[in-house]
């Protein structure tokens, strides 16, 4: 038993170090320049992250993200809920939010870049249209789903609309709404590198894309490495705090799906 | 106390059909008030492929304040719309519901419902969804979980105040579903086969603490049970149901002394003839479902 819990917590490190050996014997077996080793990828990381500008950079794309996830989950949640409970509010915004969902956020970017500029707005707004939808879906999926006879109970205690939205569906969605931010929160990061891709000024994805058109490839994959690393953290971070939040609503045996 | 003398006389042989009450209450030995007065209530459902279901079929009935009313019927015969709809839950295809002469248009702390599905809140503790009414209600804190604690124990739960309804039984859901309701004191119950899921000692536990609460705190109760002896042993009256479309088939009184003891009543041939002639009378419609 003893062993076994030990091994849960070492799974997650022993995937990394196999997903870096089967890379260094790969990169050694192919020995091709723009296939640098794992050793020397890790390597490089120090000097990026040393590096003053380079660290602005990343800094700068967090807060983009921090700011777009932040606000999209702060509009899709309500919105989301009230298109739950409401056949009037769902059907108006259904039609706007099924021509939307399908398309790649990061297509847009270039019209938002002609109306809003290649700066922070546009790269913030895209984060946020990624953000957004997931939570959107199932806040209202949670919403739909809570069951009705505990907003009448709610109800009879004498809850008006508002409180009951807030103090029932909310909470009795919340685990439903956690898990699109879980999905919004990858999408995010997503979203933050590709919109930096294409409006290449700033950012963590400026500079992985400034070293691949330099050639410096270990500084591409030590950037992979990095915004990789940042991603894990971010979702454990975030697993765990849902996991505090919802420790209500969990089957007795869960299977844990994250690093936390 | 809330029959009149010529059906006290009566009460050996079981009244014949009645569909309005209001015609009865003319001797009555006290005066009563009219608490809830469902007045020629229909529901039509509208099923998902778009058929009219017919679920209750003009529907009359007086509760009278203080009194204790059961109502028996088959699965499916509407005594739980018949419930939502005293309770402004639902509103009534045809009819008026009311309550002391006004009509219900929607749910209100005066009318206490205890559902057939719990509905307990999930992220409350048992704690914390009894104490949820009166904290609403502006009950202080202190006050509101004193008081908490004391109905939890009165269900049986002491020592599980910080368990989440994930935790619980579904008798022990059952038990919290029924404190939290208490717990803001409704003048009217509305209870939904509230000891269904219980054992028969804490059934029978919980059968009397109802009543004690209901003697004390002058509460008018509808309640829903599939147990004939339960409705005979409670109530003033049973109102007996059937089934497609659900109607009110007849209204017994029950004229037994209070307080009742389930040991002495058991052994009582009144209380005997009430229980056999009820569940005589479901054998003799051929509703099959009704579980005595
Ligand atoms: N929302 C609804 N839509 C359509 N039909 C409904 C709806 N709610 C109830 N019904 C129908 O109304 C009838 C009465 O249902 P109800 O739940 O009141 O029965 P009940 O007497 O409480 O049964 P039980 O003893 O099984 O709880 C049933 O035939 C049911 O199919
Ligand atoms: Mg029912």
């Amino acid at each position: 038993m003893r062993s076994r819990v030990l091994f849960a917590r070492l799974a997650p490190l022993l995937a990394c170090v196999g997903l870096l050996a089967v890379w260094q014997v790969a990169a050694l077996t192919l020995n091709n320049d723009s296939f640098p080793t794992a050793l020397d990828s890790i390597r490089a990381i120090p000097s990026i992250l040393g590096d003053k500008e380079a660290l602005i950079n990343i800094l700068a794309s967090l807060r983009r993200m921090a700011i777009g996830f932040g606000t999209a989950v702060l509009v899709s949640i309500p919105l989301g809920l009230l298109m739950g409970r409401s056949r009037s509010v769902a059907s108006f915004f259904n039609p706007l939010l099924m021509v939307i969902y399908p398309v790649p956020k990061a297509a847009l970017m270039p019209i938002i870049m002609l109306w809003l500029g290649v700066g922070d707005l546009s790269k913030t707004l895209v984060i946020f249209l990624g953000v957004s939808l997931p939570v959107i879906y199932h806040s209202f999926e949670g919403a739909k789903a809570v069951e009705e006879k505990m907003l009448w109970s709610g109800a009879a205690m004498g809850l008006s609309a508002v409180e009951r939205l807030v103090r029932i569906v909310l909470p009795a969605a919340l685990p439903e709404i956690l898990t699109g931010c879980r999905t919004g929160l990858v999408l995010a990061l997503i979203t933050m590198i590709t919109s930096e891709m294409i409006a290449r000024q700033s950012g963590a994805g400026n500079i992985l894309f400034n070293a691949l058109d330099m050639g410096q490839y270990d500084t591409v994959f030590a950037m992979i490495i990095i915004i990789g690393g940042m991603g894990i953290f971010l979702d454990a971070a975030f697993e765990r705090m849902r996991e505090r939040l919802v420790r209500w609503s969990e089957p007795q045996f869960d299977i844990p799906l994250s690093f936390s | 106390m809330f029959v009149s003398d010529v059906e006290k006389a009566a009460s050996m042989n079981l009244m014949p059909s009645r569909s309005d009450l209001k015609a009865e209450a003319a001797p009555a030995a006290k005066p009563t008030i009219a608490m809830i007065e469902i007045d020629h209530v229909s529901q039509v459902f509208q099923t998902s492929s778009r058929q009219d279901h017919l679920a209750l079929s003009d529907i009359s009935l007086t509760v009278d304040d203080g009194a204790f009313v059961s109502i028996l019927g088959p699965s499916g015969c509407g005594k739980s719309t018949l419930l939502y709809i005293v309770g402004g839950f639902v509103a009534p295809t045809r009819g008026t519901a009311r309550m002391k002469g006004n009509p219900i248009t929607g749910p209100g702390p005066d009318r206490g419902p205890v559902f057939q599905e719990f509905a307990l809140f999930p992220w409350k503790s048992v704690l914390g969804n009894v104490m949820y009414g009166p904290r609403q209600q502006g009950v202080k804190a202190a006050e509101a979980e004193a008081q908490s604690r004391a109905l939890i124990e009165m269900v049986g739960l002491k020592g599980f105040e910080h368990f989440y309804p994930k935790e619980l039984s579904g008798g022990m859901k059952q038990r919290v579903a029924l404190a939290r309701t208490l717990a803001y004191h409704p003048a009217v119950l509305l209870m939904d086969e509230p000891f269904g899921a219980l054992d028969a000692h804490t059934r029978t536990r919980l059968q009397n603490d109802l009543l004690n609460i209901w003697e004390r705190d002058r509460k008018t109760v509808l309640f829903v049970t599939h147990s004939v002896e339960e409705a005979v042993f409670l109530s003033d009256k049973v109102v007996m149901m059937s089934r497609s479309p659900g109607r009110i088939r007849q209204i017994i009184d029950i004229d037994l002394p209070r307080p009742r003891r389930r040991t002495e009543l058991l052994l009582d041939p009144r209380y005997q003839k009430y229980v056999v002639d009820i569940e005589r009378m479901f054998d003799d419609a051929g509703d099959d479902e009704l579980q005595p």
